[in-house]
């Protein structure tokens, strides 16, 4: 089976790395997990993302590569790395 | 504590738009995943069609280059677009609505001819009973060659000079109508 999706390390790995004690961000973003709130975030973001187009931009992106790729020579890696750049970059303008 | 503060501040904005960026990642992922799946499926009809049209339009062409078979001539054996098959005479029979003999589809257009008015036998026909209501109009005589009398401007007289009464009564068919 193809490895196709290199993901980094865990969270935990590094963090016992990197800080005995938490960062500022690692605590925020626990708060936000615990309480439910990122998860509400993020739903909220992904409905913005829908409404201005965003998320059919980058399906078409995909469906083009693909049909170039041929349709079964994809993996999720490969879509992601065509879709960062662009979906990064059309969002912070 | 002013400097804590706009430390604050920008660690703040930094901070969130970090975290924004997270968001962002994830989401980009489920999209990717979601895209995916659907090309392997192959769920998304349009990629799958237009590989199929260009090879059929290829085809297609390829067919139409090919002088050896023409569809003009052996038609009758050659498929339509929706795969059937017609005979070189449409085979279907009804009614003539003027003589009431039984006819077939393709042979239609030459009966109604003949029936209606064209041929010898058919002025024939069609003058037998309009000269009685040429008789009616007019008390000149049918028969003659003369200039048409003035009841009827649809006649005109035939180039043809016969002295047959068809020549002279028969314009285009319509004096009487069924």
């Amino acid at each position: 089976m193809r490895s196709s999706v290199k993901r980094p390390p865990t969270p935990d790995a590094e963090e016992e790395e990197q800080d005995r004690e938490p960062t500022l961000q690692e605590i925020i973003n626990i708060k936000l997990i615990e309480s439910g709130e990122k998860e509400r975030l993020k739903e909220l973001l992904r409905e913005r993302l829908v409404e201005c187009g965003w998320k059919d931009e980058m399906k078409a992106l995909c469906r083009a590569f693909a049909r170039k790729r041929g349709r079964n020579n994809v993996t999720v890696d490969d879509l992601v790395h065509v879709i960062t750049p662009k979906g990064r970059g059309s969002i912070h303008s | 504590m002013a400097a804590p503060n706009e430390d604050n501040l920008s660690s703040h904005s930094q901070l969130s738009s970090q975290f924004f960026g997270e968001l962002l990642d994830s989401i980009i992922v489920d999209v990717a995943s979601e895209c995916h799946r659907i090309a392997r499926l192959g769920l998304d009809r349009s990629l799958d069609d237009e590989e199929e049209e260009l090879r059929l339009s290829a085809q297609a062409r390829a067919r139409v280059a090919d002088p050896s078979s023409s569809g003009e001539t052996t038609s009758k054996y050659v498929l339509d677009i929706f795969g059937q098959t017609h005979p070189p005479v449409a085979n279907e029979i009804f009614e003539c609505m003027n003589c009431g003999r039984s006819i077939m589809a393709g042979r239609f257009a030459p009966h109604l001819e003949k029936c209606m008015g064209k041929g010898r036998k058919a002025r024939l026909k069609a003058t037998r009973s309009s000269t009685a209501a040429q008789n009616r109009y007019s008390r000149g005589n049918p028969l003659s060659n003369h200039s048409p009398s003035s009841n009827s401007n649809s006649m005109s007289r035939l180039s043809n000079g016969t002295s047959h009464v068809a020549g002279y009564e028969y314009s285009n068919g319509t004096i009487e109508e069924p």
